[in-house]
């Protein structure tokens, strides 16, 4: 693009749309310890489904919804053998349905136009008369929004006891099932809401750019999502939108830092090579990511914790 | 009218393939319990350095084919070496392991990508076909069938009758107790890195010479040796051994079911995926569990 304010926003966009799933890896993986390697495979289930429902004239908030209802069905469903085991297994499982999807893609070429993919995919908000820069704005306020309810949405889910539940299945499965909490109920719930994040991102993406094929779907994207929770710093969802940005930010200045130095390298063999070398370099000198988890310290006696919760529960007795 | 004869020839071929490709992947989770994701671009790798070998520098065949397992072993024992081993010793997660071994074999291949780049390569071998009775086959497949027959055997040898295999399956049994009746675990763990590093370079030549040479070659694979890891039980070389035979067989029967039903063959890996979620549901712990999995 020869306009660099459009480059700009088209990497704010870009940003903002990642940072939806990074904010819901962030909960999988952050928070509850659940290792999602798959990714890519919701954020395609949602593009997809986006793309063939506007094809069928659909508006977005119908196909939205569509995305978020099917993945979340899928990633439930798909999940459910592999939760019962360590996360290595989960791991295995998501990252082989992504390949799994993909075929399905590249080959049902009646419902998802094959490799070629599909073109012409409508807009979430069309007001006519924009020039392009203003309709990327009005994009970009779009997914800003999105961005900041699914913020406020896993900020709910991990600031409440249900939070403190999810962070007790991380650090000890077994402390948990003694507190005599349903582990495996409370990761299908936490790995529902996470694959239909991503969905909803991959709504947000197909309506965004208009044409998507299978290859935007690689590995490298799950890779990239992880990087940015990474980096930002797990179990902080502030982190993981920081994350979002500074990844973006990175690949975004790579592309151009290539065209001033000529370099005799492949722009997209180097942007992965320094990324997967940046990812190992963190995971070894800062595994906790740039923004630590915040936890909250423990003040003074125990006595003074619990005395008002007893207070709370006397009073709602005689309430009740 | 199938060829029944021909389908379980080329079963038992391609059992051979992703037994040869499995093996490293199924020995290393068991000894260092976690799956390394950039096994598969060990597979890729044996191959592009046979292609450097054999097509670039027009070396002599079998001078190629072992300069590059053993670059190939090389290349998986350094990875043990400089990456894992350090990750392992400062308290990496079992999430971290996995991320930084994805991070290695993306490195990996768009490395080979960037030194060979990214289009499609052949070895540029004519195979003359030989048919033995109603059985059509090529040198190439002939050769695959005894070199897995023979580095099965070897492998049995080396597992059951050495004292290193015998550490080993020690090892990937309990660790700490192996520790404790004086077993290097380093040296084993660096042993079985590279073996397993040679024999994935080794299946990714032949997979390579069987058609064609492609950044994605190892990570085409990746479903088909996780399935056969999982079915077999993580760390067991035997199951390894009797899975890739009956993923070879249901996918070469699940071809010929796919064509029937007028679906396309590419969905042959999904068959491999359905193998796998069907082992999580009904025996987590595979055929031949070794190393116990604590939930």
């Amino acid at each position: 693009m020869a306009d660099p304010l459009m480059y700009l926003l088209d990497a704010v966009a870009y940003a903002g749309i990642f940072g939806i799933l990074s904010i819901s890896l962030n909960l999988e993986y952050g928070y509850t310890n659940l290792a999602n390697f798959g990714k890519a495979a919701f954020f395609m289930m949602g593009a997809y489904i986006t793309a063939i429902m506007s094809g069928l004239k659909y508006p977005f908030i119908v196909n939205s919804l569509l995305a978020i209802l099917i993945t979340s069905v899928i990633g439930a469903l798909t999940s459910l053998p592999a939760l019962r085991l360590k996360e290595d297994f989960l791991a295995i499982t998501m990252i082989t349905l992504g390949e799994v999807m993909k075929l399905i893609i590249k080959n049902e070429e009646w419902l998802a136009g094959g490799v070629w993919g599909i073109s012409g995919i409508a807009s979430a908000i069309t007001i006519p008369g924009l020039t392009f820069r203003e309709r990327l704005i009005v994009q970009i306020a779009l997914i800003y929004s999105i961005l900041i309810v699914c913020y406020f949405i896993c900020e709910l889910i991990v600031k409440t006891p249900y939070g403190r539940i999810l962070k007790t299945i991380r650090e000890d499965e077994i402390v948990a099932s003694t507190y005599g909490k349903n582990v495996f109920k409370y990761k299908i719930q936490v790995f529902t809401v996470g694959s239909a994040m991503s969905g909803l991102a991959g709504s947000l993406f197909a309506q965004y750019i208009g044409t998507i094929n299978p290859y935007m779907f690689e590995p490298t994207v799950t890779f990239v999502v992880w990087m940015m929770v990474i980096l930002g710093g797990p179990a902080n969802n502030l982190g993981a939108i920081l994350g979002a940005f500074m990844v973006e930010g990175i690949q975004r200045a790579s592309r151009l830092f290539k065209d001033y130095l000529n370099l005799p390298l492949d722009p997209v063999n180097l942007q992965v090579m320094f990324t997967a070398i940046l990812v190992i370099t963190v995971i070894f000198y800062r595994p906790q990511g740039l923004l630590k988890e915040k936890i909250k310290p423990y003040e003074g006696s125990p006595h003074k914790i619990i005395a008002p919760k007893f207070m709370e529960v006397k009073s709602w007795i005689r309430r009740s | 009218m199938i060829n029944w004869l021909q389908v379980l020839t080329n079963s038992i071929i391609w059992g051979c393939m992703y037994m040869l490709a499995t093996v490293g992947l199924s020995l290393s989770y068991g000894l260092s319990r976690f799956p390394n994701f950039a096994h598969a671009e060990y597979i890729t790798f044996g191959a592009y350095m046979a292609f450097l070998f054999l097509v670039m520098l027009n070396l002599d065949i079998y001078l190629a084919v072992g300069l590059a397992v053993s670059l190939s072993a090389f290349i998986g024992g350094l990875s043990y070496l400089l990456l894992f081993k350090p990750l392992k010793s400062r308290g990496a997660s079992l999430v971290h392991l996995m991320v930084s071994s994805i991070g290695l074999g993306f490195l990996i291949r768009h490395f080979l990508m960037q030194t060979f780049g990214g289009g499609i390569k052949s070895f540029r071998i004519v195979w003359p076909t030989i048919s033995i009775g109603p059985i059509v086959t090529t040198p190439l497949l002939l050769a695959i069938l005894i070199v897995a027959l023979v580095i099965a055997f070897m492998l049995h040898i080396l597992l059951t009758k050495t004292k290193l295999g015998k550490a080993i399956r020690a090892t990937a049994d309990n660790p700490e107790l192996a520790a404790a009746s004086g077993i290097d675990l380093n040296k084993v763990s660096l042993f079985t890195w590279s073996l397993g590093a040679a024999l994935a370079g080794f299946s990714g030549i032949f997979l390579a010479m069987r058609s064609s040479l492609v950044p994605l070659l190892g990570w085409k694979v990746l479903l088909q040796t996780f399935a056969i890891t999982l079915l077999g039980g993580i760390g067991s070389f035997y199951g390894v051994l009797i899975a890739s035979f009956i993923l070879g067989l249901s996918e070469n029967v699940g071809v010929v079911i796919l064509t029937w039903l007028g679906l396309s063959a590419d969905y042959r890996s999904a068959i491999a995926f359905i193998i796998l979620v069907a082992t999580l549901i009904l025996k987590p712990e595979g055929l031949m569990a070794v190393a116990r999995r604590r939930v």
